[in-house]
């Protein structure tokens, strides 16, 4: 069908796009040992922030994309110290539903601050290029782009600085990395200030093809808890990969089903993966 | 009403929170509320559809209010949520003693909100397109101000093919309109020998592209959107990124004002919307204009407007301030014998010798279930991100 | 406003018999049910269609919305037993889902996203909404009296304290020689089944089931009510769902109080409390309003 190479690419698009936020919601997961559902509303407080910076400030993106990351990157870490940090000891569940509390709250205050209208970035639109009959986007090119540096920003960290190693030593066994003389609260805030950074960072990146209200991040947070989970759950590669499964089989359930059950093929798509491997695609090491 | 073992239920927080609006209930205002989307997937229209009812009533009371009495309004929101919607609604009706709830939006929570009105005698004024609305037993306690969407959807297919359209296509999401608008454009192209394609996606996505590609892939020449104000969005933008160059039409409450500043101008360029349409130049629409200090007013919002004037003056017309007064005296307001009057102030002085009422969003004139008739349409061309006139039917 | 508490304390009913469904799949058993919404969404569509397309008395329809729920729990738990707590989420997540689509979208039998209105209430023509809400606030209350007893009795029981060793540490469960699989799937149906009925009175008390009621927000606020009251505690259950409705309907009179705010921010605002009033309540009670105590201590 001709229709294919198009909904591949597609899908490759927003799997790139879908995967900065759930490398962000993993790490949480990888160190702290808890889905953080607050990822939705860090996504909604990172594109208000890139659309002030770029819209107020007439930043162009790639400046805009860093208040996204520090905008979203600081509130994140002061909710987490006030919300769910004293809450973690009590089990991974008493944090995530405490962290869905959390989202509600932060939802409405970008609702109290802005109004429920639709924004929409002051970046010039550019009609798609056309390539061997499949159409791509200059700004989703862009995009691509940005997310691609910024995945690569997170690998190289992740390998190479002590605070990447720190995490991962953190992440594989806390008891152990603590003994080695790694402070894992310390650890902890410098997850949870690099991961709502990249979920702001990513908030923003989503938004730039669409526009933005205060629901933007509650439309992403299936998507990127599925992609997390398909990946393998705190794998970070995993998450990477897991969005690039999610991002193209929902574009490509197109072609087997009505447009209108878009989001169940995505679900039985995660079934038949979890069927097969219970663990996810990349199991479960942060790395 | 204030006796203390019905206090008692109450229990522990909701007592001492819930004792401000009791003693407000016991003064004499007249209570009116609104019950729109302010949170949730409705909410970019809820904030003004509120502000144009609160900003009927404050003009109602400036000018002396209704009966002697002062117009209170009770403001709730549905958070776009039918279960969230029916619990406003009970403590709209048994708390606050509405005598309407105007703005329901969404046919679903419409639906859920209306055994509460009519069981309680409650007027239910609202903005819900689907057919099945004004098919419910509510003995009159209902009445809409939105032309039924079978009625929307002929007209705009109408307008499709005297625009030229030879292969049409609808896109649009799963709605309780989706399937008889799909209908319908089926037979108005049957009937001219044009080509019809239809998809419905599913709502509250971030991209239809491959929505955009599917519907394309046999050149359609006029695409008509079938959301709502977000969905639209995103979806002129993907249409335009592709390079379709065919015409486009939406219905006026999903290309509305917030969608145009939203994207970029070339996007909404020659876009077409429809909407039922007030008289020309009236004044009705110039008051809205006014109390919401936009230029360009949406749908829903000017409907609110006409849901508040008219519960004011059908009270005023019967002497009493129940929903039933409403009901018995609103089709004596709105399509009455009498001189024309576009606001609830100039209703109020004119209502001894007659009147017909005619609202922002049109005549108001309400058959026997609670449709509006006698709606005329008006398209509108988008130019340099501003609607303009382009023809009336 | 006496019918206002009665119509409030017949949600709070629904809210209950939800936070008791759960609380025997995730409190007593351990098993992560984030589909809430689509077992709550299968009893009110299975009684709503046996009683207005088939035309069969309420309790009949009642009987099959429960048997409806338990059996799709039982068979969705059978389906993912091999999956940890975190896939059983996304899993169960996407049933929810893929239940609202169904409804959505399969026009043929649920009358799509028109819903189906005229559900029939017990004595409902007869009665004045007063006594129609108070009648239905007494069936609810007694359903969830009921409930409570049975998985109060459930918890005391041997099988309750297998549950809970298997909730513990599943694999010394089963060297004890738990059926574990099994008991996973019975509790997994029993606590489904709550959710049913918990969905079979919600449509009868308000006549009328649509799509939209089945969004996710629904689940949050069951999850919220067990974990504030007290997750694996059967009363905390029935208090964290009172507590839950007492905050949503209580924060409604609180937004007047403050003067000049548009709409979107006065309803911003009561999410705000919302929110922060069931993050200030885990602060102080992490472990729930009323923590679990074991009857007695689990037995070899």
């Amino acid at each position: 069908m001709e229709l294919l190479p198009q909904l591949l690419v597609n899908g490759i698009i927003s799997g790139t796009l879908l995967a900065i936020p759930a490398i962000g919601f993993t790490a949480i997961f990888a160190v702290l040992r808890f889905p953080n559902f607050s990822v939705a509303s860090h996504a909604t407080i990172g594109a208000f922030a890139g659309y002030a910076a770029n819209v107020w400030l007439g930043l162009p993106a790639a400046p805009a994309l860093i208040a996204a990351f520090l905008v979203a990157a600081l509130v994140g870490l002061a909710s987490d110290e006030i919300a769910l940090k004293p809450l973690r000891p009590y089990g991974a569940l008493t944090a995530a539903i405490a962290s869905i509390a959390l989202t509600i709250v932060l939802e409405n205050m970008v609702r109290f601050g802005f109004g429920n209208e639709l924004r929409g970035y002051d970046l010039p639109l550019v009609r798609d290029w056309r390539i061997a009959g499949v159409r791509v986007g200059p700004q989703q090119v862009q995009n691509l782009v940005l997310a691609l540096i910024i995945m690569a920003a997170v690998f190289a960290a992740l390998k190479f600085t002590r605070i990447g190693k720190a995490m991962r030593a953190v992440a594989d066994n806390p008891t152990l990395a603590e003994l080695k003389g790694i402070d894992p609260v310390r650890v902890g805030r410098l997850t949870v200030f690099i991961a709502m950074g990249l979920v702001g960072a990513g908030g923003m990146l989503l938004g730039l093809g669409t526009s933005i209200d205060p629901l933007t991040g509650f439309r992403f947070i299936l998507p990127i808890f599925a992609a997390a989970v398909v990946g393998g759950l705190g794998s970070i590669p995993g998450a990477a990969l897991g969005a690039m499964v999610v991002g193209i089989g929902e574009e490509l359930s197109v072609l087997v089903l009505s447009p209108s059950y878009k989001s169940a093929v995505g679900f039985v798509a995660i079934v038949l993966v979890l069927a097969f491997r219970p663990r996810g695609l990349l199991g479960e090491r942060a790395y | 009403m204030h006796s203390l073992n019905r206090r008692v239920f109450l229990g522990t927080a909701a007592a001492a929170l819930s004792a401000p609006a009791i003693l407000k209930a016991q003064s004499d205002a007249i209570k009116l509320g609104s019950l729109t989307p302010l949170t949730g997937v409705g909410g970019t229209y809820g904030p003004s559809m509120r502000d144009a009812i609160s900003g009927v009533i404050a003009q109602v009371n400036e000018a002396g209010g209704v009966l002697g009495r002062e117009i209170t309004l009770v403001s709730e929101d549905t958070q776009t949520s039918p279960e969230a919607a029916v619990r406003a609604a009970r403590k709209l009706i048994d708390v606050d003693g509405v005598s309407a709830i105007m703005g329901t939006w969404a046919s679903s929570i419409t639906t859920a909100v209306a055994p509460l009105a009519w069981e309680s005698q409650t007027m239910l004024l609202c903005v819900s397109g689907a057919d099945s609305i004004t098919q419910l037993p509510h003995q009159g306690f209902i009445c809409r101000t939105q032309p039924n969407s079978k009625l929307q959807i002929r007209v705009a297919g109408d307008f499709m093919v005297e625009e030229g359209a030879t292969q049409m296509a609808w896109i649009g999401p799963q709605t309780p309109f989706a399937a008889s608008s799909i209908e319908i454009l089926e037979e108005i192209a049957a009937a001219n020998g044009a080509g019809m394609e239809s998809l419905i996606y599913e709502a509250d996505k971030s991209t239809y592209r491959s929505e955009v590609d599917q519907i394309l892939v046999n050149n359609p020449d006029f695409l008509m959107l079938g959301g709502y104000a977000a969905d639209s969005t995103v979806l002129l933008r993907d249409i335009w990124q592709s390079g379709y160059e065919g015409k486009i039409i939406g219905p006026a409450y999903a290309v509305n004002q917030t969608v145009l500043d939203a994207l970029p101008p070339e996007v909404t360029e020659n876009v077409f919307t429809w909407e039922g349409a007030p008289a020309i130049d009236s004044g009705a629409y110039a008051n809205v204009q006014a109390i919401l200090g936009v230029e360009d007013v949406d749908p829903y919002s000017a409907q609110t407007y006409d849901h508040a004037s008219l519960a004011i003056l059908a009270m005023a017309a019967g002497g009493d301030v129940t929903g039933d007064t409403i009901r018995q005296n609103i089709r004596a307001v709105s399509q009455g014998e009498g001189q024309m009057v576009e606001s609830a102030v100039d209703g109020l002085a004119g209502l001894e010798g007659g009147i017909n009422y005619s609202g922002a969003s049109g005549p108001c004139d309400f058959d026997e279930i609670g449709d509006i008739t006698g709606t005329s349409f008006v398209f509108k061309q988008i130019s340099g991100a501003a609607a303009a006139e382009f023809k009336r039917v | 406003m006496l019918s206002y508490l009665l119509a409030t304390l017949t949600f709070a009913g629904v809210y209950a018999l939800l936070a008791l469904g759960l609380n025997v799949i995730w409190g007593m058993a351990g098993m992560i049910n984030l589909g809430l919404a689509g077992f709550f969404a299968l009893g009110a569509y299975a009684s709503a269609l046996a009683t207005v397309a088939l035309g069969l008395p309420i309790a009949l329809g009642i009987v099959i919305a429960i048997a409806a729920a338990a059996l799709a729990g039982a068979l969705l738990s059978r389906l993912t037993l091999n999956l940890r707590g975190d896939y059983l989420a996304i899993v169960t997540l996407g049933f929810g889902e893929v239940i609202r689509l169904i409804a959505a979208n399969e026009i043929w039998l649920t009358n799509g996203s028109d819903g189906i209105p005229g559900i029939p209430g017990p004595f409902r023509g007869a009665l004045t909404p007063l006594q129609f809400n108070a009648l239905s606030c007494g069936l609810l209350l007694l359903a969830v009296a009921l409930a409570w007893f049975l998985t109060e009795r459930l918890r005391r029981s041997p099988y309750g304290r297998a549950l809970r060793a298997i909730r513990d540490d599943e694999t010394a469960a089963a060297v004890a020689g738990k059926p574990v699989r099994l008991y996973k799937v019975q509790a997994f149906a029993i606590g489904a089944g709550l959710l049913g009925l918990a969905g079979a009175a919600y449509a009868h008390f308000t006549s009328y089931v649509a799509p939209d009621i089945f969004r996710p927000l629904l689940t949050i606020y069951i999850f919220l009510a067990l974990t504030a009251g007290g997750t694996g505690n059967t009363s905390g259950a029935v208090l964290g769902a009172f507590l839950v409705i007492v905050i949503l309907e209580g924060s409604r009179f609180i937004e007047p109080m403050f003067h000049g705010m548009s709409g979107a921010q006065g309803a911003a605002l009561r999410e705000i409390i919302i929110g922060s009033v069931l993050i200030f309540v885990m602060r102080i009670r992490p472990e729930g309003l009323l923590a679990e105590r074991p009857p007695k201590p689990v037995e070899p």
